[in-house]
């Protein structure tokens, strides 16, 4: 009996589930068009998840190792499931396999159900809970219904009771594994996640086989020549084709959730949250069926959309509050985190921008920042005359006056602030000590447009961008230098996009690179315990790790880590305009971020970004002294031993005719 | 106070008298008539007679210590004598025939001529007195009750009180009536009014546009010129104080505060003049239904110009605000205020949160980071009351107090509040 | 709201603004906040209609802060096109009395040229209408009476009543503009009427030169003798900058405070 219920059940399963498909494509297909090379992108599919996916999975050894026994387990089960069962090709070969896959998937199922037996807090219970039941149920199904075909019990074994039982068991595990992969349940994410792979919005995220780890950080710009562009998202359907696809994706993991320092922070974000709610708006409904942790101070339940209906509400709720959105500090975190490459802060910035440029309505003191921005280049609204009034003793050499130097001296807007200012006279001595010939851009430098991008200004941003841009094209220059990651990232990932292409450094690499070179000679640490606290926008953004560590060694420091450090940081909560926004939480982000240095011990922190500084200094009774590594290395400087002078005293001649 | 001091011929002599047994209560009672000058002896409580050889004499009409062992004159008069000398100083200067009329508004906010007033009163009178030989007098026009009582010394020469009801409050148009009343009978050459919002800056460019005249606003300097119609060029600010325009003096002028020198030096006569034709009543568009009470907590930190402060050193949050209460001044915090919840984050001082400008800050347990200095900048005088004397807030202020914040601003208030009580009983 | 209230017809008159410090191009801050203004009167009394009108010259700087305005959420702006150094008041009044509306706001006075803040009392002197300055709020409009808030030194208000049609002036007390957002502005269109226009002849004939920082007065001591002189130049001294007082008891301190709070004269009556 079974023999020919079972072809029947299977393919039954396959066409639903391809009926499913197509009304799932339908749903992503209301999002704007984003053309991606199709063949190319499915090509490239088992490699991104081989590799890509798998390296991020593979941080969590016991879940990697269950994830690819039941994954694996099931693709094979599937497939030979189709062959011997489905068209009957009975081969015994065929079928031990099937039982050996199916075993293997039944085993990675009992590990998904010893985690679900406590879940931690992130991850999401409702249906996700009778996962590892259907996982259960379909990999026994399997197994059961194949060992006739391999001889093991004789072909009319046990009742049609018996029979139907088991053939109920089949069509659980079918209905959840096969149709609702496409149609809804906790298995959509391996169809959706699948496709968004080999869809992704970033395709230069992914590592490539000629290496290369791939990164790929900067927002997109919008078009702004173009009026018809949609300024933003303000529906669901404002999204493009392919990132409604990787919202799907979403497997409720809920690792964004655990790194995420606004959902720390009781502030009302959760990103794990956010993407789910945009599968809410993309389906249409409300939010009431989800079952993870809610936005802090946000009951689930009160927010409903649709594709066409608007995600924040000019009065009254939508689909999520404006301050969900603007709760984030763009840290990255989550995205690092995401075993589905989901692209959290794009989404964010895409919603920001409309409620920016669209609503007028950036909160806080955001409206002022922006006003300030457009009319004196600068977020504070100092007169852009006095952006070198710092340095008036030190006759910093003028871009305007030279024309061409080694390397350009961003200062950026730290400049206008009295704590950074210390650190910019530290690293102009340390760069003088190296004998660097370098030069900085004075009056005609502008903030890079990094805050009015991150509150969602684009115009603000390409304004000053193509200004920037303008000004750098007139000199000539082999690198910049910056001691702020934001700068850093804007100029060197997101100016390309507006045609500027520019070598960038972060001091700290400028300077570990001077010291690998001997250009610079150290007196050894005498203070106590060091920690170092990752940027986000140098580390996530940029991938620099290492150097920071570098000069901190040189310098005779042994760094005792915090718990979160490297990829897995912290935010200081000055990214994104956080600050400047203000959204209120229960605790506060520096905070937390100098608990975990007291929990190191440390006396100092080393930081490398004006952000950072500000906003770790404001922690009021620290534990901890708050020290930019150029002021670390600036008081370490000793005259170099003259056996490890440098042999390129042509630059010396040039560096003195500069001073 | 009566500039008649009355004799007590026999308080005189028992002062004169040591022996007398009332001698030291009468010494204490005449120093404290003649100014808070204390006793130099007194009978201790053995029995001994106690003597502080400071308080022994008095300052003498030239500054100098003069001890007068007679006992005819006892230090306490000293105080009257030189405010009589100072009073003389000024020159009484009497214009009886003037050549032309300086008609001037003042604001007279609160009753009284105000600072700005009285500079405009020196500018009047730099255009009345710039000819010796043709002097002009300076005409006030002086609107509802006030309670100024040195018209004369502020410059004026001839006064015009309209005490009427129609002019109380906010009534442009019954006071444009009466100027150009003003204008029609005594047709003075200049007419000057402070530019100060809601005062003559309102009014000013009413009368201007009534008279046909194109004025000159904010203006701050004047110098003669002769090729001027009036014979006088003056600067004035334009376009949101970003520009000076420099052009001829017309006959309506509004000057900014500091425009000249206040009147120090003369006084004038004051004589009160009255209009002879009857001003015609105008008919009001516009009806003052009086002021409503705010409270200045309410007041934009950004434009408050007296702001009370709280940070990490405040203690006592009931009475912090009670004391700004009292004060009138709006209520900023520090960061670490706003953090832990006892502020809003809109209070919130420094390059982070708002960029004050007040005359006068008072930072209550605020150590002053370098984010909340910034924000302060631009305040004229900063006043700290802390705890921690190395603090950097302390290094910034112009005066700071050491000590618990809390009782220091209780005694602040309650030294106001018997201020203004005493006030209040003395009106 | 209350059955009797019916919607005003307000127009907004705006002019191209100067930012403080680097000069460019914006919208006018008093201007701006006058709109704002305008846009809680239109919220406040349904069937509101607030428009735009600006008399000057049309270029990309005034363009882009004229849309500004725009962006606070206009769809239109009439501007009236006169050349460079034109006396903007005569095409005003004549646009206004031509379909008067029963309120006009408008800044205090204008950032760029003359900026005298005459402008307003020329338009009520010339359509005969009243006018109010220094306005904070719109209570109500009722019956062609509206009862607006005057803002007074020091936070306080004045409440009024006035009749209809007449002129209102904001300053700084009035509510703050709200952020101009890009899109709206970009959208929105400016019907551009060109009229003929006399220049400002007497304007052409004065010295204009960036604003001279003013001399800060110093206390003048007049003093009868060398001792009151001497007196008043130590005083200063030892009251000058850095005072700590130390070691003082609570009344002492406050008495300290309560002199410089006194001198600075910021203490109510």
């Amino acid at each position: 009996m079974l023999n020919t219920i079972l072809p029947i059940l299977i393919f039954a399963a396959l066409a639903l589930a391809a009926v499913g498909a197509g009304r799932r494509v339908r749903l992503w297909r209301q999002g704007r068009p984003s053309p991606v090379p199709l063949l190319k992108g499915l090509a490239a599919l088992p490699r991104r998840y081989l590799v890509d996916l798998h390296h991020v999975v593979a941080r969590d050894k016991v879940m990697s190792n269950t994830h690819v026994a039941t994954a694996g387990g099931f693709v094979a089960a599937a497939v030979l499931m189709i062959l011997v069962h489905g068209l009957g090709l009975a081969n015994p070969v065929l079928g031990a396999l099937l039982l050996a896959a199916s075993a293997c998937m039944f085993v990675g199922s009992l590990f998904v159900a010893r985690r679900r037996r406590d879940p931690p807090a992130r991850l999401s219970r409702g249906p996700w809970m009778r996962l590892p039941k259907s996982l259960m149920a379909f990999s026994l199904g399997v197994f059961l219904i194949t060992l006739p075909t391999v001889g093991i019990l004789p072909p009319d074994a046990g009742s049609w009771i018996l029979a139907l039982v088991l053939a109920a068991v089949v069509v659980w595990g079918l209905a959840e594994m096969v149709v609702g992969m496409t149609w809804g349940g906790p298995m959509k994410h391996a169809f959706a996640g699948a496709l968004h792979l080999a869809f992704h919005r970033r395709p230069e995220r992914f590592s490539s086989k000629a290496g290369g780890e791939g990164r790929s950080t900067g927002l997109k710009a919008l078009d702004l020549e173009n009026e018809a562009t949609p300024l933003g998202v303000e529906t669901p359907s404002d999204f493009t084709w392919n990132q409604l696809l990787g919202f799907d994706a979403c497997v409720q993991c809920g690792r964004c959730e655990a790194v995420c320092p606004a959902f720390a922070a009781g502030q009302p974000l959760n990103p794990k949250k956010l993407i789910q709610d945009m599968v809410v708006g993309l389906a249409g409904g409300s939010d009431a069926g989800y079952a993870g942790s809610p936005y802090p101070g946000k009951p689930v339940g009160e927010h409903h959309g649709n594709p066409h209906g608007p995600i924040v509400a000019r009065q009254g709720t939508a689909l999520v509050d404006a301050e969900t959105l603007w709760s984030c500090t763009t840290c990255r975190a989550c995205v690092e985190e995401c075993p589905m490459m989901i692209e959290h802060v794009d989404a964010i910035v895409d919603m920001r921008r409309h409620l920016t440029l669209e609503h007028g309505n950036t909160p806080g003191k955001g409206a002022e920042v922006l006003d300030n921005l457009i009319a004196t280049d600068n977020p504070g609204g100092f007169d852009p005359g006095s952006r070198l009034h710092w340095a008036a003793d030190l006759n910093l050499p003028r871009m305007a006056d030279l024309g061409q130097v080694d390397v350009l001296l961003w200062l950026g807007d730290g400049a206008f602030d009295m704590r950074n200012q210390r650190t910019l006279r530290a690293l102009v001595k340390v760069l003088r000590a190296a004998e660097v010939d370098f030069a900085v851009l004075g009056d005609e430098e502008r903030d890079s447009g990094d805050v009015a991008r991150r509150l969602g200004d684009e115009a603000t941003f390409q304004s000053l961008a193509r200004r920037n841009i303008a000004t750098l094209s007139r000199y000539r220059f082999q690198r910049i230098v910056t001691c702020d990651p934001h700068s850093f990232h804007v100029l060197g990932n997101e100016y390309s996009e507006l045609g500027g292409h520019y070598a960038v450094q972060h001091h700290s690499t400028f300077i570990a690179e001077l010291y690998d070179a001997g250009r610079l000679a150290f007196s050894p640490w005498k203070g106590g315990s060091v920690t170092y606290h990752d940027p986000c926008y140098l580390g996530r953004y940029n991938g620099e790790y290492e150097a920071p560590r570098r000069v901190l060694e040189a310098l005779g420091i042994q760094v005792a880590e915090m718990e979160r450090s490297g990829f897995r940081s912290r935010c200081c909560g000055g990214g994104g305009g956080a600050p400047i926004i203000d959204i209120p939480g229960e605790r506060r982000i520096p905070d937390m971020r100098m608990n975990d240095v007291k929990e190191t011990g440390a006396e100092l922190v080393a930081v490398g970004c004006p952000q950072c500084t500000a906003m770790l200094e404001g922690v009021v009774d620290a534990s901890a002294e708050v020290r930019d590594i150029a002021e670390l290395v600036a008081d370490a400087l000793v005259a170099r031993p003259a056996a490890a002078a440098p042999r390129r005293s042509a630059d010396k001649t040039t560096a003195e005719e500069v001073i | 106070m009566s500039e008649n001091r009355r004799r007590d011929p026999r308080r005189e002599w028992i002062a004169r008298n040591r022996l007398h047994p009332e001698h030291a209560s009468v010494l204490a009672a005449l120093g404290e008539i003649g100014g808070g000058a204390a006793a130099s002896e007194w009978l201790g409580p053995n029995g001994v007679i106690r003597r502080n050889p400071r308080a022994i004499g008095f300052i003498g009409p030239n500054g100098v210590k003069r001890i007068d062992r007679s006992g005819a004159q006892q230090g306490g008069q000293a105080a009257g004598g030189t405010r009589q000398a100072a009073q003389d100083s000024r020159r009484q200067v009497t214009i009886e025939a003037p050549a032309f009329l300086v008609a001037v508004v003042p604001d007279l906010s609160g009753g009284r001529l105000s600072g700005h007033d009285k500079d405009l009163l020196g500018l009047a009178r730099r255009l009345a007195d710039a000819d010796p030989e043709r002097p002009g007098a300076v005409l006030a026009v002086v609107f509802g009750e006030h309670k100024e009582d040195s018209f004369g010394e502020a410059g004026i020469d001839r006064l015009l009180h309209l005490a009427d009801d129609a002019y109380a409050g906010f009534a442009p148009e019954a006071r444009l009536a009466a100027l150009a009343a003003v204008e029609r009978e005594l047709a003075p050459r200049h007419w000057l009014l402070p530019d100060s919002p809601l005062g003559g800056a309102d009014l000013g460019r009413r009368l201007a546009l009534r008279l046909g005249e194109r004025p000159a606003t904010g203006v701050w300097q004047l110098e003669p010129d002769v090729g001027s119609p009036l014979g006088w060029r003056c600067t004035a600010r334009g376009a949101a104080e970003s520009l000076d325009i420099q052009r001829p003096l017309p006959r309506v002028a509004l000057a900014l505060a500091e425009c000249a020198e206040p009147v120090d030096e003369t006084r004038h006569a004051a004589v009160p003049l009255s209009l002879a034709e009857a001003i015609p009543s105008a008919l009001s568009r516009i009806e003052d239904l009086g002021q409503v009470a705010v409270d200045p907590a309410g007041v934009a930190l950004a434009e408050a110009e007296f702001i009370v402060s709280g940070g990490n050193g405040v203690k006592d949050w009931d009475g912090f605000h009670y004391a700004a209460r009292v004060l009138g001044a709006t209520e900023g915090a520090s960061r670490v205020a706003v953090d832990d919840g006892f502020m809003a984050r809109h209070r919130q001082v420094g390059a982070t949160g708002t960029w004050v400008t007040a005359r006068v800050y008072l930072a209550v347990g605020i150590s002053g980071a370098i984010q909340h200095l910034q924000g302060i900048q631009s305040c004229d005088k900063v006043v700290a009351i802390n705890l921690d004397p190395g603090c950097d807030m302390i290094k910034r202020a112009d005066l700071a107090v050491i000590g618990d914040s809390a009782a220091i601003l209780a005694a602040l208030v309650a030294k106001v509040e018997q201020q203004r009580g005493g006030q209040r009983d003395a009106a | 709201m209350r059955p009797e209230q019916q919607g005003v017809e307000v127009a907004v008159l705006v002019s191209v603004g100067r930012h403080p410090i680097t000069g460019r191009a914006r919208r006018a801050d008093q201007d701006a906040r006058g709109l704002e203004l305008a846009l809680g009167l239109g919220h406040q009394l349904p069937g509101s209609r607030v428009s735009l009108l600006h008399a000057g010259v049309l270029d990309e700087a005034s363009e882009a802060s004229l849309r500004g305005y725009l962006g606070m959420g206009l769809e239109t702006l009439t501007l009236l096109e006169q050349t460079e150094g034109a006396d903007a008041i005569p095409a005003l009044a004549e646009h206004l009395a031509a379909a008067p509306p029963q309120l006009v706001i408008t800044g205090a006075r204008a950032e760029r040229g003359e900026g005298s803040g005459l402008l307003p009392y020329a338009l009520a002197e010339r359509l005969g209408w009243p006018l109010v300055s220094g306005l904070a709020a719109v209570e109500t409009v009722e019956n062609g009476v509206a009862t607006l808030l005057q803002a007074l030194p020091r936070g306080q208000r004045r409440r009024l009543k006035v009749r209809l049609p007449a002129i209102l002036t904001v300053d700084a007390a009035a509510p703050a503009p709200r952020q101009s957002a890009f899109g709206p502005a970009r959208r929105a269109e400016l019907e551009v009427t060109p009229v003929a226009a006399e220049p400002d002849r007497e304007l052409a004939q004065w010295r204009l030169a960036p604003a001279r920082k003013r001399p800060k007065r110093l206390k003048i001591v007049k003093a009868a003798s060398a001792r009151d002189r001497f007196k008043a130049a130590a005083a200063k001294a030892e009251g000058g900058s850095g005072q700590v007082l130390e070691g003082v008891s609570a009344e002492q301190g406050a008495e300290a405070i309560y002199k410089l709070l006194k001198e600075e004269g910021v203490l109510p009556r």
